[in-house]
């Protein structure tokens, strides 16, 4: 992994630190760009936070490290472990639970051969569970890194499967970049290192 | 108006005043009105407080309707009265039906994961959740379902275990190492019922202060490692006592069972340690009650040390000193009470006629009548361990405070994370200020000289005044050499963090603290005169503080364990050795008998060969001696005395506060106080010094030594009494400093 001559093994571009620099304008004290940064880190360690992506958060912000810890982990959709190069969230809330969320989960976890929070040995799919993904009219929606699939059934999930197998796109690294982006509405682009 | 301040409240129709902002729960406690909590703590910030709900009041405001008629507008809602504060007029109520049940309802809740162990629970017996459950909680649970598992003993340090089950996410502990330690350990992790306290990434809690978690822990979630299943709270008796592992005296409590020291807590004492203490201190007392204590008198016989009685040990002793006559010398006494100190000189100068008496084993030799005294009027500590809370500027040069000054350290930290204190730091390597000073700066070891005449350069062009100071036109002849560049390029700190900390020492009232790193310099006294110039060109001259290290240096010094000042620093006519001079004459035979009391010199002297020669010679060394030192096994006849724990008597603290210790149990009938065994000395050589308790002693130390005449047994109370000098110095000056980089400098005795 490129370093990009970062000191103590960071690894943020220089076009994430100009869009970091961007993210702490809009708020009085840095602390405030917790989430944003880390949306930041999990981009640039693909797709998850380990202990070393925290830790440069905790520097670039000037905060402790148990701080940057436990917001973190307050939240479900940054990921501590690594996911599949597709990450399929599955919504089991009401409208979905009724429409078969669950049978689509079983389907899933059958084709897959793993378990809701776990990663095929590929590397390829990982599965979760989640609450309302605010889509209820195309129940059961399917979350698949920064794109939503509606209408998914036991019987159409297939179709998915082979799709996402043909795709590089809707990674967990597209979703934070999705993510970043909308928060950086100046578009802070450095200029190529 | 002066009550603009204060406002008036109602609790339960108990009207009291109190000052504006006030959370409700204290108002209460002053109107005499329990309100249960476990999460509020006055010490800890309010912002990740009121997580417990555990305070709810009924609360009503006054309200001005529009025709003008006041009437009491009640809040809709219960309030946490831990985070409310009072303003004017308002009502609180917390014997209500609403109140009674809801106290009821949160503690069935936080009871719902906890695992009532309490019969194998350290807190069981003092236990806030136990208290409240008695007097507050519902009588019995509706909750049939699993409770939560997780492991029973998770280490989260050497000293600290974590019992996750039965946390109940007060976060007293996390604000503790946000708010007080500064080493922002603990936090939560995840949330809702998912909920738990963890250091990062399960690394170990790395902290200085991570006692104190253990004691603000409002159930047995949090235990101590060392403690653990060794008592019930009350099967232990309890003694107020003071710390001894460093010069900050803190207040502790020694919690003891069948003559064995069992834990150590804190105790509440505003002015120093205010309620917490170092870990250095909570787990490391159990010196006192190990099985390497002394308990018996050793005589060496035939080249090795063999148990004796008292009396065959003692008759040796004092045979002996009757042969040396006056070539006796004593080293020791940081350790010892200012009973046992004022009693160890009084003995080698009245009795033994002999002035050869020192307590430092260090570097630098805290002199009693140049250096800081002869500049500043005081020894050590221009300012009471309080005052730093009131200072704008805290500029600590060359001490790792941390380490060195534990509590001094939270105290400084409380000045800025509390009190709006801006912190300046200069050493020679980071240390953990690093996380609030701004700037801390790293100059080149040794160069501390060369940094403060930088500042001072700096601050002598802006303040015009100065120029009547006496001294001042030689001073400023001396600096014409030194630049602003030239003390950045000499220390090794950038030109324009010398003026910001330029800037900082001129923006308001400064405080100097200096370490080790100064009083352990080859040219320890140019340093000292150095920050002494910038204090007095600054206008702080009251505010330069050199806190001794050792338990009770001071005390020693104060009792006159110093070759050339009696007790109070009354100049003698005939000064005796210092701890050097008396080594260096024992190694060569030219000292007949030699006592060490408390002192290790083969340990703790800078020069541990000499100290070998010395005490393996010709001269007769005797020991007091709570463990068989390195230096003990040198000795001729060691005497077994008695810790902290086994005497009564004073200690005076790095502020010279004056503190008393209470003995808590006897470790043996031949373990005697210090001062005891000079008093037997005395008597067995026909001139007694007839003392039958340390509270006699410190009566007459009241009379002899007027720096003590406030310092009564009577009078020091709670709290000691700091002593003060008769009047502040007037003739303040500055004084030219001869810059030497290190290389040039040789050591200097």
């Amino acid at each position: 992994m490129e370093t990009n001559g970062n000191e103590g093994g960071h690894r943020f571009s220089q076009k994430s630190i100009a869009q970091l620099d961007e993210i702490i304008t809009h708020y009085p004290e840095r602390r405030a760009a917790m989430l944003p940064a880390l949306w930041i880190a999990q981009r640039e360690y693909d797709g998850y936070l380990p202990p070393e992506a925290l830790q440069e958060v905790a520097d670039r912000l000037e905060r402790p490290l148990s701080e940057v810890q436990a917001v973190a982990s307050f939240y479900t959709m940054y990921n501590f472990r690594k996911r599949g190069r597709h990450h399929l969230e599955v919504c089991t809330c009401l409208s979905c639970a009724v429409r078969g969320a669950y049978e689509v989960m079983h389907k899933l976890e059958k084709e897959l051969g793993i378990s809701a929070g776990e990663v095929t040995v590929d590397g390829e799919f990982s599965i979760a569970e989640v609450e309302c993904l605010d889509f209820c009219g195309a129940a059961t929606v399917v979350q698949v890194g920064d794109q939503y699939f509606g209408n998914v059934t036991a019987e159409n999930v297939d179709m998915l499967l082979d799709q996402l197998r043909n795709s590089d796109s809707h990674t967990p690294v597209e979703l934070a970049d999705a993510l970043v982006k909308i928060m950086t509405p100046g578009g802070s682009e450095a200029a190529p290192a | 108006m002066a009550d603009n301040d204060l406002v008036n409240v109602k609790i339960d129709g108990i009207a009291v005043q109190v000052p504006k902002g006030t959370p409700a729960i204290e108002a209460a406690k002053k109107a005499g009105v329990d309100i249960p909590f476990f999460c509020y703590h006055p010490k800890l910030s309010m912002e990740a407080g009121a997580n417990c709900r555990m305070c709810l009041v009924e609360v009503a405001t006054p309200r001005k309707g529009p025709d003008g008629t006041i009437s009491m507008a009640k809040m809709p809602k219960p309030q946490t009265a831990c985070s409310l504060p009072v303003s004017e007029g308002m009502e609180i109520e917390t014997q209500t039906e609403q109140v009674i049940a809801d106290r009821k309802a949160i503690l069935e809740f936080l009871l719902i994961n906890h695992p009532l162990d309490c019969p194998i629970c350290d807190r069981g017996g003092e236990c806030p959740l136990q208290n409240n459950t008695i007097f507050y909680g519902p009588q019995n649970s509706r909750f049939i379902e699993e409770k939560r598992h997780f492991p029973k003993a998770y280490p989260l340090s050497k000293h600290v275990v974590f019992d996750r089950e039965r946390c109940i996410h007060c976060a007293r502990c996390t604000r503790f190492t946000d708010d007080i330690s500064g080493d922002h350990q603990l936090a939560f992790l995840k949330r809702g019922a998912d909920m738990y306290i963890d250091t990062f990434n399960q690394s170990k809690m790395v902290s200085k202060f991570s006692g104190n978690v253990i004691e603000i822990c409002p159930v047995g979630a949090l235990l101590s490692r060392d403690y653990r299943f060794k008592a019930r709270p009350w099967d232990i008796l309890s003694q107020k006592s003071i710390c001894t592992q460093c010069s900050n005296g803190c207040n502790i409590k020694l919690d003891y069972r069948v003559g064995r020291l069992q834990r150590v807590n804190a105790r509440l004492n505003e002015a120093v340690n205010e309620e917490w203490t170092c870990d250095k201190g909570k787990f490391g007392m159990d010196y006192v009650s190990t099985d390497q204590r002394l308990v018996t008198p050793l005589i060496r016989r035939d080249g090795a040390l063999q148990p004796a009685t008292w009396s065959e040990a003692m008759d040796l002793v004092v045979q002996r000193l009757k042969e040396a006559g006056k070539s006796v010398g004593a080293i020791g006494g940081a350790r010892c009470t200012n009973e046992d100190n004022y009693i160890l000189q009084k003995f080698f100068r009245n009795v033994l006629k002999s002035n050869n008496l020192d307590h430092r084993l260090g570097t630098y030799l805290p002199p009693a009548q140049s250096g800081l005294h002869a500049r500043l009027g005081y020894h050590t500590m221009g300012n009471a361990i309080a005052d730093f809370e009131r200072m704008k500027t805290i500029f600590v040069i060359g001490s790792d405070l941390v380490n060195e000054q534990p509590i001094l350290f939270l105290r400084v930290r409380k000045a800025w994370r509390f009190k709006g204190g801006r912190i300046i730091a200069a050493n020679p390597a980071a240390t953990q200020i690093s996380e609030f000073a701004d700037p801390e700066v790293t100059y080149r070891a040794g160069a501390e000289v060369a940094l403060l005449n930088g500042i001072i350069k700096i601050l002598a062009e802006r303040n015009p005044s100065a120029a009547d100071l006496p001294g001042y036109g030689d001073f400023i002849k001396s600096l014409a050499g030194w630049s602003i560049e030239k003390a950045a390029e000499e220390s090794g700190v950038s030109a324009e963090r010398i003026r910001r900390i330029a800037d900082a020492i001129f923006s308001g009232e400064t405080a100097f603290i200096a370490g080790k790193a100064v009083t352990e310099h080859p040219d320890a006294s140019a340093v000292i005169e150095a920050i002494c110039n910038l204090a007095v060109l600054s206008g702080n001259a009251a505010n330069v503080n050199i806190p001794v290290t050792q338990c009770n240096a001071q005390g020693a010094m104060d009792m006159g364990l110093l070759p050339d000042s009696a007790p109070g620093y009354t100049p003698v006519e005939e000064p005796g050795l210092n701890t050097r001079q008396m080594l260096e004459a024992a190694a060569d035979s030219n000292l007949k008998a030699l006592w060490l009391v408390g002192a290790d010199p083969v340990a703790h002297y800078t020069d541990a060969d000499l100290a070998k020669r010395a005490l393996g010679g010709d001269t007769f060394v005797i020991a007091s001696e709570l463990f068989l030192t390195p230096s003990a096994e040198l000795a001729d006849v060691v005497l077994p005395v008695a810790s902290v724990a086994e005497k009564d008597g004073t200690y005076t603290n790095c502020e010279r506060r004056v503190q008393r210790i209470f003995k808590a149990f006897e470790l043996s009938p031949d373990v005697h106080p210090d001062w005891f065994v000079f008093a037997d000395a005395s008597g067995r050589l026909e001139q007694p010094l007839p003392y039958f308790s340390a509270r006699d002693i410190l009566r007459e130390i009241n009379v002899t030594v007027p720096l003590y005449a406030d310092c009564s047994p009577q009078k020091l109370g709670n709290e000691g009494i700091r002593w003060q000098y008769p009047s502040a110095k007037s003739d303040l000056q500055l004084v030219p400093v001869e810059y030497r980089p290190l290389a040039k400098v040789t050591v200097a005795e």
